[in-house]
């Protein structure tokens, strides 16, 4: 294997001493237990591979795609190592050496083919004229009804998004490794997308805009914070901070500030704001080990069920998704249920 | 002989065995500069498999590495023979917690942590406070007598254990120790345990002494323009009967990394000393806080800071917590490296020492930083190189050396609470002599096999460069 992703980071990677910090809170250690789950296990893999000590091989590649991007471990590390670049640069240089699997290459193809994740030929960009251009993202475009309610909100508030047919940003084809593919995609996607700033509706696609482009994206609750109007809505509900959010764009108070302002009364889990858990979604862990990502999601719920409050807001089209999953699973099995919102139902709710 | 992973399966269950060269990859280091590969590594989770393993250990001939969170420094969890490491993070049940006796018993696998955050609740908290406290278990912590940033005023973990259970390389379980802070007669096992690195048994129980939580709290910090001073302030305040709870030495390259790393904006001084106070009473506390800082300004200590607020506190804590990581953002191009890692120097001569450490650094073409727990006389350091060149791990070798033999000459100690397993163990042995053959003969009783932990200790190689691979690249 050449590792010529890695290379760069051959010097980073003797940053990490090794120490664990990483150990703390990482969901996929937490819940599988071997060293090699954690993040310096997965550094000390792409190590291996780097200096020709390790023969890339499946089990390899497992363990480098059991991780959900959460960088919790990129929070807690004293090093400043940087990880996840460590980790993504390892999975491109496996996907180079053929360790690619059925269920990437497919999200991928959907990616190339029809520009949405899902493969999703039915999704249509509600296009529209207005002033700061708006993505929407994969995940909010296969759920029309999603979109339309936050396109709302944003007329409600006389904020008017400039609206184009867009395609997928890219991030799963660099997360998951496939650079040669995101290299390509990127100028269709500049092409699609040709403006310097955005209002944003998934916290990855916001990260990743800005990381992946350099474009000035902010997410839509930090444009409407300001807007919101005063509300009643007397509920009490706990608050997952979706990774991307917490340590991503460390956009932690404003959705809080919105709940409040909405009348929301917000009562905190055992993890939360930067040092906040992982909801299982993130990295591509859905598709690689969905058993893993569901557990990891499972605790989580357990973390929200312990507070009291009977609603978990997010901020996250995948955290929703996955914490409804292990909610219902949970509800069903051991009879604690809680309700998983989107943010933009309570903001829909209270604008009413 | 090769190992039987069905047999070890059958124990532990399919789950929890894994040879996987990748997973044997990782196993074959920690933190320290080792590497070395087991044959396979096992998850064990009751103390009856551990027994199970061992009786089929024994009888085959098969080293056994127990490890905790792996964050050793000196290759303590490094399977210098290969064999079986057992990953001993599934046994982590806190079993009885019991504030009327003042005590709690805990499965090895507990991290230091998460044990206070369930002893909380009660009033009470494990006093060994290491760095690590965040994901380090409880028996790495037995295994190395961690002792931590307040081992100044509660001490190290050989004072907090009084009792324990533990497999014997025969697969005996024996219980050792009481449930009492009093236990006067007989050989004290127990203790014996605390530090062993490994190579006497496996903890599979440990019962420890546990402390009420102090209701009051201060934390401060000075900076000195020279160690000169910052040492004499250190000695004076244990020497005048202050008791602080934390009193912190960081020389100038640690406060440079801490500032690199954690954006801290502390003042670029010779040294500062943080320092901490806790107890019960308000006024007493705020009494000591008062004693310290007059005699940081009797030893020329400026920006003298003291602080109840937790935020401040907390920052300025988790700042030097997690100072070694940091050294790796000290300069690009220098790898931080576990290498004269630990050391305990009388009060007196901590600045020298600091001095000395510089110099010797400066000799041999590394940069060493010194810092820590110097309210206990115990001092860190870290070497940081460039380890792809052959010729800096010669340097490495001689600074190490030097350290060490200084060290003794001024009447202290290799190893203050980090170990010292292969990395340290050539000083160490040159330290010990006189003791090496009556340590070699408790080793024989108890692991005739020679199977636990083998080769480290007094068993280590004389050079510890080449007792196992290097962990780095080394290119020219």
């Amino acid at each position: 294997m050449t590792a010529k992703n890695l290379k760069k980071f051959d010097k980073e990677m003797n940053v990490c001493i090794r120490c664990a910090y990483c150990f703390e809170e990482c969901p996929v250690i937490k819940q599988v237990g071997w060293d090699s789950d954690g993040a310096r296990g997965k550094v000390i893999l792409s190590y291996g591979l780097l200096a020709g000590e390790l023969a890339p091989s499946q089990h390899i590649a497992d363990k480098l795609y059991q991780c959900t991007f959460c960088r919790d471990c990129m929070e807690r590390c004293p090093s400043n190592v940087k990880i996840i670049d460590i980790i993504s640069s390892a999975r491109a240089d496996l996907v180079d050496a053929g360790f690619a699997s059925d269920t990437h290459n497919h999200v991928i193809n959907n990616i190339k083919n029809t520009g949405n994740i899902y493969g999703d030929t039915e999704v249509i960009s509600p296009e529209q004229d207005g002033k700061t251009p708006l993505f929407i993202g994969c995940q909010y475009l296969s759920r029309p009804n999603k979109t339309k309610k936050y396109i709302k909100i944003l007329e409600k508030l006389d904020i008017n998004p400039v609206v184009k047919k867009e395609i997928c940003c890219g991030f799963p084809m660099e997360a998951l490794g496939f650079r040669k593919e995101f290299k390509t995609h990127k100028e269709k996607f500049q092409k699609a997308f040709p403006f310097k700033e955005a209002i944003t509706f998934c916290p990855t696609c916001t990260v990743f805009l800005r990381e992946g482009y350099g474009i000035d994206a902010k997410h839509v609750l930090q444009v409407i914070l300001e807007k919101i109007p005063k509300a009643d809505l007397g509920m009490k509900v706990t608050y997952h901070d979706p990774c991307d959010f917490s340590r991503g764009l460390k956009i932690i108070d404003e959705p809080r500030k919105i709940l409040e302002k909405l009348g929301v009364e917000v009562v905190e889990m055992k993890n939360s704001k930067e040092q906040s858990s992982c909801c299982g979604g993130g990295g591509g862990i859905l598709m690689s080990d969905q058993t893993l990502s569901d557990s990891i999601a499972k605790k989580r719920i357990k973390q929200a069920i312990e507070t009291g409050a009977d609603t978990v807001v997010t901020s996250c089209p995948t955290c929703e998704t996955v914490l409804k999953k292990a909610a219902a699973e949970i509800g069903e099995s051991e009879g604690e249920n809680i309700v998983v919102r989107n943010i933009e139902d309570i903001i829909w709710k209270g604008l009413k | 002989m090769k190992i039987d992973v069905n047999k070890l399966k059958e124990i532990v269950g399919e789950d929890n065995v894994t040879d996987e060269v990748a997973d044997r990859y990782i196993y074959a280091s920690d933190s320290s500069v080792h590497q070395s590969m087991p044959e396979c590594v096992v998850r064990p989770g009751s103390a009856v498999e551990v027994q199970k393993i061992m009786r089929y250990a024994n009888k085959n001939k098969i080293p056994v590495i127990p490890r905790g969170a792996g964050s050793g420094m000196s290759g303590h969890a490094v399977p210098i023979d290969g064999g079986i490491v057992l990953d001993m993070k599934r046994m982590d049940r806190i079993l009885e917690i019991r504030p009327e006796d003042v005590l709690c018993k805990v499965e090895p696998g507990v991290i230091n942590d998460e044990l206070n955050r369930q002893l909380k609740p009660s009033g009470f908290f494990f006093p060994p406070t290491p760095s690590s406290g965040k994901i380090c278990t409880i028996g790495g912590m037995i295994g190395t007598n961690a002792s931590g940033i307040r081992s100044v005023k509660y001490g190290a973990t050989r004072d907090a254990v009084i009792g324990m259970k533990v497999v014997l390389a025969n697969g005996d379980l024996v219980t050792m120790g009481s449930n009492t802070r009093v236990d006067s007669s007989g050989y004290q096992l127990s203790r014996l345990m605390v530090g062993s690195e490994g190579t006497l048994g496996i903890v599979v129980e440990a019962t420890l002494l546990i402390s009420p939580l102090p209701r009051y709290r201060a934390m401060g910090v000075a900076n000195f323009a020279t160690l000169e001073d910052a040492g004499r302030m250190i000695s004076s305040v244990i020497a005048e009967g202050v008791t602080p709870s934390m009193l912190e030495l960081m020389d100038n390259v640690a406060i440079t990394a801490v500032n690199n790393a954690q954006n801290l904006g502390l003042p670029d001084v010779a040294a500062i000393v943080v320092f901490e106070c806790n107890g019960m009473v308000k006024e007493a506390i705020d009494f000591d806080m008062k004693r310290i800082k007059k005699i940081c300004e009797k030893n020329n200590g400026t920006g003298i800071r003291v602080s109840d607020d937790p935020k401040e506190m907390t920052r300025i804590y988790e700042g030097r917590k997690k100072l070694f990581p940091s050294l790796s953002r000290y300069k690009e191009g220098l790898v931080t490296t576990a290498l004269a890692d630990d050391m305990a120097v009388p009060m007196s001569k901590i600045a020298e020492c600091v001095h000395e450490i510089h110099d010797i650094a400066k000799r041999n073409n590394v940069v060493m930083s010194a810092y820590g727990h110097c309210g206990s006389g115990l001092i860190h350091t870290k070497i940081l190189m460039d380890t792809s060149k052959k010729q800096q791990w010669e340097d490495a070798k001689h600074a190490v050396d030097e350290v060490y033999k200084y060290v003794y000459k001024i009447g202290g100690t290799t190893s203050g609470e980090h170990g010292v397993a292969l990395s340290k163990a050539p000083s160490w042995k040159e330290e010990k002599k006189d003791s090496l053959e009556m340590m070699k003969a408790i080793k024989k009783a108890l692991d005739p096999n020679n199977i636990l932990n083998p080769h480290k200790l007094m068993d280590a190689p004389d050079d510890w460069v080449t007792a196992t691979d290097l962990r780095y690249q080394v290119t020219s």
